[in-house]
């Protein structure tokens, strides 16, 4: 009808018809490909392992079965889910053969969200992150949380994923995600509240 | 509205998914508590914090090296790197 169609459309298509270019055996377009996905899965990864080599390692396992896949995926976000699922499993069963190893917090049983505890003000997140042990406290925060919380959240707040797209990359209700979602951002909160109090009474 | 029903509907205030009803009456309740609010503040802020945070992603050398083995893949692993 007019030129005024969504910008995003030409992208949408190139993703698609570069994924059967590349199932074909084509690899002309896959460096392409990588660029644009490679890395967001790297990092979802490397929040729920914390080791850079499994995240590698997910990463090429992922791309792998999307290229030995025959079945059809449809638009972009069936893209983008598939995707992240792929990844979100191949970390967990990364995480459980580790487990013996080294310790992953369980999910509560108590699905009540925690009640915020402490109050103090936080400066903005730019002057928060001059600081190297801001950037630690956040990476360390993040981790003490149950793999799925930190998926949910991951996915949403910093991949800026909708809650479809979250819930559906990884294989839960859109009420269970937002319930997960919900807890991980007050459980960050409460942590770097926590970070923040510390750091103040420590330089009082 | 309480401090707990504003902290169990937080989320969907910050998302923006609650009734018109729901989030004036958040509003009325944020414009009155400061605890609320800096609860609300702080949550925003944590939210921000962890998107500039960002990790960087694959270095460029293992990236190449993952590319490569992929293009390999991709042609049926039968040809030399």
């Amino acid at each position: 009808m007019s030129a005024s169609g969504p910008a995003a459309e030409p992208s949408r298509l190139d993703e698609l018809s570069c994924l059967e270019s590349m199932r074909r055996g084509d690899p002309t377009c896959l460096g392409g490909f990588f660029e644009a996905w490679g890395d967001r899965l790297y990092r979802l990864s490397l929040r729920l392992t914390g080791d850079p080599a499994a995240a590698e390692d997910v990463v090429q396992e992922a791309f792998l079965k999307l290229m030995a896949g025959a079945e059809k995926i449809e638009g972009r976000s069936r893209l983008s889910t598939w995707l992240y699922r792929v990844a979100y499993n191949a970390s967990i069963d990364r995480l459980r053969d580790r487990k013996r190893i080294v310790a992953v917090p369980e999910e509560a049983e108590d699905e009540t969200p925690p009640m915020p505890a402490l109050l103090v003000d936080f400066l903005s997140p730019e002057e928060m992150l001059e600081d190297a042990e801001t950037r630690h406290a956040l990476d360390e925060a993040i981790a003490a949380l149950p793999p799925s919380l930190r998926a949910a959240f991951h996915l949403r707040d910093v991949e800026g994923l909708s809650t479809a797209e979250a819930a559906e990359a990884l294989s839960v209700t859109e009420t269970n995600l937002k319930v997960r979602l919900h807890r991980a951002r007050l459980l960050l909160r409460e942590r770097l509240s926590a970070f923040v109090a510390g750091r103040r009474e420590g330089h009082a | 509205m309480t401090c707990q029903d504003l902290v169990r509907s937080l989320s969907d205030y910050i998302d923006g998914t609650l009734s018109p009803e729901a989030r004036a009456e958040a509003g009325a309740h944020l414009a009155e508590c400061d605890k609320c609010h800096l609860v609300l503040d702080t949550t925003q802020c944590t939210i921000l914090l962890y998107r500039a945070a960002q990790s960087p992603g694959l270095d460029a050398p293992r990236r190449e090296a993952l590319v490569r083995r992929l293009e390999k893949a991709c042609r049926g692993g039968d040809e030399p790197v």
